[in-house]
């Protein structure tokens, strides 16, 4: 990161403050109505431009792109899910920085917060398409029903399916974000058998997708990579899963509060023992910690309140492409079971047999668990 | 005849209504035009699968299908729980309940008539503390699978207990504040009924309640319930060969300030609105004297064995009575079936004279109030596609 690129996000960003905000009020305003100080806002620049991996000299510049990010219209459409992806975003990691901010893009079009509704809303949808074309985000929430045309979600007064829907929009698209697993990889529909031939969003259409997987995905993953966009105008860097390396980088098990536990070779054996009340490694109920990339175990939920680890529910690998088949059963190891996910090599396999087998060893497991890097950089 | 075919979304997907008559509804169908197919993917499936994919029905009431999988299958093994267990359960269903009812009100319905993004905010403000209350037993919200037959997997300690009594009042306190007392006075509710007439809406007037968690008592038996196809990908339920209105108003409706409401309005959207609202005070004093008898000496889970046998429960989610039905073979789920609070309130009948709750609540009204009355029975289209 060069004085270069600093001096290209400048322009951009000088470039976006000459469009037209939303409101009235400035991104400033409606932060210190809701009682945040210009410290808290830089607090909160300073905080998120770590979480997306960059130096801290570009803090000054998120404040400057989250003041801008009304600029950016924002279309977002709801597809075969089940709202949770909304729910994290929207209203769970809040009355945060995050929230708020969400809440002041240039959202033309999201089914469930929008004030319009049935004629209304569809009107404003075709009229962002054609405002913004070129110009717009569009983040896409949910699976795409593929089988017998799509016919299995439609949408709107001409029973459009979803898949019609979705490349229209994404035609005209400046950048396609998927939120959730749902929209990365087909999701829960997509389990077998499939019924609905649920596809991921970057199957369908012929453009750069960016994935943003989770069951659902942290508010900070979804809004780093949005406030991303309107840094760089660009993509940020991705693994071969198209997830961005801030937030995919590290496994699970990496920065896992029970890893103490795990190298020590302390397990709980089933739900309720002794281990379970004392916060060992959940691996022999099914934690998929080891196999799976993102960053639950440093930005929690909730306002940094838990993750499911801490709530004693083993990780469940929610971001890995086809988890609901290739991570089940999930209250018991993998190593019990061919692991057929491409998503980590045979080492896996392996290691985790090793653990079942001689829990004491977990320390040489770990060694070689180790070895096992994102295979996808 | 006039047909009108009216999209309704922002009910957590959408759903089409083909309404005839003129000025006035003469009649209406709901349609439903999304599936998902979860029964079908569960079959075949090791059964604590199920705890993790059912949460998946929905991101909103999440908890509710993982509480209804938890119990169909204690029910097939014969599980024990701890009162421990059972109160931690108690706290995120409730939580999820009241969440549920502010989003609802501030997001889904108040837009009908009020559009103004600050009660957006209001409604985000609520869910933040929820959530937060809810995570520290189960570790996230939405979707989480903490609650296991025979128990819970979180074990928490004194100082969360502590924290989460702390929250508990603070969203009580904060609710009689900005959103209704215990009076049921509320200024967003008269806001929200300064154009809108307060006696329309008047339903079936037959209530069902078959869950008996919380304060709520059960007035039915869910093997009474009967799924039946309709025109559209959801399905029709009927009770004891009846269609029923299930949800806050039918398992409140002899509570004594609602009873006072509902002499004079009988079960109009207003009565249906204010008790939703009312609701969710409820269920936070419930929640705040049940969190007293919390032993955290107790065990969070009793071990149960699998069999093969058969399951079903029902229990009471945020829109009314969740059934929640299994098979068990070798381990594994040979049948599994889901009724959804949704289908019982928004069946679609083709026969004038036998009504669902939701078509009978709109016919005869204008249609300028179809939006309104239409969400008042606080839909889920994510759930109905299940």
């Amino acid at each position: 990161m060069n004085e270069a690129t600093i001096q290209k996000i400048k322009e951009r960003l000088a470039t976006l403050k000459k469009l037209p905000g939303i409101g009235q009020k400035s991104v400033a305003e409606v932060l210190e109505e809701h009682g945040f100080t210009r410290r808290d806002f830089l607090k909160w620049s300073a905080a998120m431009a770590v979480m997306l991996g960059l130096p801290t000299k570009f803090s000054p510049l998120i404040a400057e792109a989250a003041e801008v990010s009304d600029r950016l219209p924002v279309v977002w459409l709801h597809l075969a899910e089940c709202t949770g992806c909304s729910e994290s975003l929207i209203r769970n990691d809040s009355p945060t920085i995050d929230n708020i901010l969400f809440n002041f893009i240039n959202l033309q079009y999201h089914d469930t917060i929008m004030a319009a509704a049935g004629w209304q809303a569809e009107e404003n949808f075709e009229e962002a398409m054609e405002k913004f074309a070129g110009r717009f985000v569009l983040c896409v929430e949910g699976g795409v029903p593929t089988k017998d045309g799509g016919e299995f979600l439609t949408i709107g007064p001409h029973a459009e399916t979803g898949l019609e829907k979705l490349k229209r929009t994404a035609d005209k698209a400046a950048a396609v974000i998927s939120v959730g697993t749902c929209s990365s990889f087909g999701g829960i529909q997509a389990a077998a058998p499939n019924p609905t031939g649920v596809k991921g969003v970057y199957q369908v259409i012929n453009k750069p997708v960016i994935n943003v997987p989770g069951c659902p995905p942290s508010a900070k993953n979804i809004v780093g990579t949005v406030l991303y966009v309107i840094l760089f105008g660009a993509l940020p860097a991705v693994d071969n899963f198209n997830r961005p390396k801030f937030a995919y980088g590290l496994r699970i098990h990496d920065l896992c509060e029970r890893r103490g536990h795990f190298d020590a070779g302390e397990f709980v054996e089933e739900f309720g023992d002794h281990g379970a009340e004392n916060g060992f490694c959940l691996y022999k109920v099914g934690c998929k910690g080891p196999y799976t990339f993102n960053n639950c175990s440093r930005e929690r939920f909730n306002q940094h309140t838990s993750w499911p680890v801490q709530a004693g529910h083993g990780c469940i690998g929610c971001s890995e492409p086809d988890f609901w088949d290739s991570m089940a059963p999930y209250e018991e190891p993998l190593a019990n079971h061919k692991f057929a996910s491409a998503t980590v090599d045979a080492t896996a396999d392996k290691i985790g047999a090793t653990i079942l087998v001689v829990a004491g060893v977990a320390i040489v497991a770990h060694a070689a668990l180790s070895a096992i890097k994102n295979p996808k950089e | 005849m006039k047909i009108t075919k009216k999209i309704v979304n922002k009910i957590e997907g959408e759903a089409s209504l083909k309404i005839y008559g003129e000025e006035k509804v003469d009649f209406v169908e709901i349609e439903f035009w999304q599936y998902r197919g979860v029964e079908s993917y569960l079959i075949n499936r090791p059964v604590m699968d199920a705890l993790v994919i059912n949460p998946r029905i929905c991101g909103i009431c999440g908890h509710s299908h993982l509480f209804a999988t938890v119990k169909a299958i204690e029910n097939a093994v014969n599980a024990k729980v701890s009162k421990k267990a059972e109160i931690l359960r108690d706290i995120t269903v409730g939580l999820e309940i009241v969440e549920n009812h502010i989003k609802w009100f501030y997001i889904t319905l108040f837009p009908t008539q009020i559009k103004d993004k600050k009660y957006i905010f209001k409604a985000g403000e609520f869910a933040a503390l929820i959530s937060k209350a809810i995570a520290l037993i189960a570790g996230q919200y939405p979707h989480n699978s903490y609650m296991v037959p025979g128990g819970v997997t979180s074990d928490p300690t004194n100082l969360e207990i502590i924290k989460l009594k702390d929250l508990l009042n603070k969203i009580y306190e904060k609710y009689q504040e900005k959103i209704m007392d215990l009076n049921l006075n509320s200024e967003d509710i008269e806001l929200f009924f300064e154009n809108l007439p307060k006696d329309i809406g008047k339903s079936i007037n037959r209530f069902l309640v078959l869950g008996d968690n919380l304060f709520f008592k059960k007035n039915g038996d869910v093997n009474l319930v009967k799924e039946v196809e309709n025109s559209s990908l959801s399905k029709n339920v009927l009770y004891n060969g009846e269609f029923v209105e299930v949800g806050p108003l039918a398992r409140n409706i002899n509570n004594e300030n609602i009873r006072k409401i509902y002499n004079n309005y009988k079960n109009s959207i207003f009565t249906r609105i204010l008790t939703r609202v009312y609701e969710g005070l409820l269920i936070l004093e419930y929640l705040i004297n049940k969190i007293k008898e919390i032993d955290i000496c107790e065990p969070s889970y009793i071990k149960c064995g699998m069999s093969n046998s058969k399951g079903i429960a029902a229990v009471e989610a945020p829109r009314g009575s969740l059934i929640h039905e299994i098979e068990i073979k070798n381990g594994k789920i040979a049948y599994y079936n889901i009724i959804v609070p949704t289908q019982f309130n928004l069946s679609s009948s083709k026969d004038k004279n036998k009504l669902s709750a939701a078509q009978s609540a709109m016919i005869n009204e204008k249609k300028e109030y179809i939006d309104s009355i239409f969400k008042c029975f606080d839909i889920c289209a994510v759930c109905v596609s299940h």
